[in-house]
């Protein structure tokens, strides 16, 4: 695979974050804080009728997005941030650039700029990824 | 609202240890998580990486909602999320008995933007049956005091 420095990572779209699978992720993480399963908490603190995207399931779409560029056995690490929620109904594009190709152990690696694409706003989640790029 | 904890009693949360223990990644759980994410399920039994939230924290016997009360967060809506850093020695995998540990690392209280928080961050560590690494999962959360929820960032997992 060749992979150079400036490279885009192909884009992975999430048309309309689901506020059911928000519901289901809140179960398997034991997760009992209501923003994630009830709007009316939300609306009350300002966010609207919504509810709000685990930061997880933020993340995971940035996981399928390196999965479908290098594999799923590729990721070395992953380091978030998450300047702004997301919030059911929302498109959302996980993007990456490759900043940095390099040797660890006889892998070639790839470290990359990652983030969520939302139009009309920055980033709501945004960090770096490191991936082993296959041969 | 519960008065604030001191700087003092914040700072002294650093070596705290969770218990520790085992997980185990269920075939259904797995299929379920991965269905959140909009995937499809990966192959060879793998686990979605995603995984690295939720199972070390109850891997190593603790919770969100203890993770909460450890720092006396005022509310649900009263921490934010730093960072997540998910560092990968092998890939996850459906149906191994992985053994982990936690512990906190850091905490500290601080002002930023007129807003007053104590940094806490957690440490886990995964590791296969043999004792191998397998992953280390660094969650760094934020713990309002004695202000509106941060507008932006909302939440804490």
């Amino acid at each position: 695979m060749n992979v150079a420095v400036g490279d885009q990572i192909p884009d992975w779209v999430m048309e309309s974050v689901s506020a059911a699978r928000m519901r289901t992720m809140a179960a398997i993480l034991r997760d009992p804080n209501p923003v994630h399963w009830d709007a009316r908490v939300v609306e009350r603190i300002g966010f609207g009728r919504h509810t709000i995207n685990q930061g997880p399931l933020g993340l995971s779409y940035m996981i399928n997005m390196l999965h479908a560029w290098t594999g799923p056995r590729s990721i070395r690490r992953i380091f978030m941030r998450f300047p702004l929620v997301v919030l059911d109904g929302d498109r959302i594009t996980a993007r990456g650039r490759v900043t940095a190709i390099r040797e660890d152990n006889g892998e070639r690696l790839a470290d990359c700029d990652i983030w969520l694409h939302r139009d009309g706003s920055e980033p709501p989640l945004a960090g770096s990824a490191t991936v082993v790029v296959p041969d | 609202m519960p008065a604030a904890p001191t700087p003092d009693a914040i700072a002294a949360l650093v070596g705290h240890e969770f218990p520790g223990g085992e997980y185990t990644i269920a075939h259904w759980e797995n299929f379920l998580l991965t269905e959140c994410t909009g995937a499809e399920p990966l192959p060879d039994g793998l686990a979605h990486p995603v995984a690295l939230f939720h199972v070390p924290i109850l891997g190593a016997k603790t919770s969100i909602k203890e993770m909460f009360e450890l720092g006396q967060a005022e509310s649900d809506f009263s921490i934010g999320i730093e960072s997540y850093d998910w560092e990968i020695y092998r890939p996850l995998e459906e149906e191994v008995a992985y053994r982990i540990t936690g512990r906190v690392t850091a905490a500290d209280r601080r002002s930023q933007d007129g807003r007053t928080f104590d940094r806490i961050q957690f440490r886990f560590d995964l590791a296969q049956p043999d004792g191998a690494p397998a992953a280390r999962a660094t969650i760094t959360w934020h713990y309002g005091r004695g202000q509106r929820p941060n507008a932006r960032t909302g939440d804490a997992s």
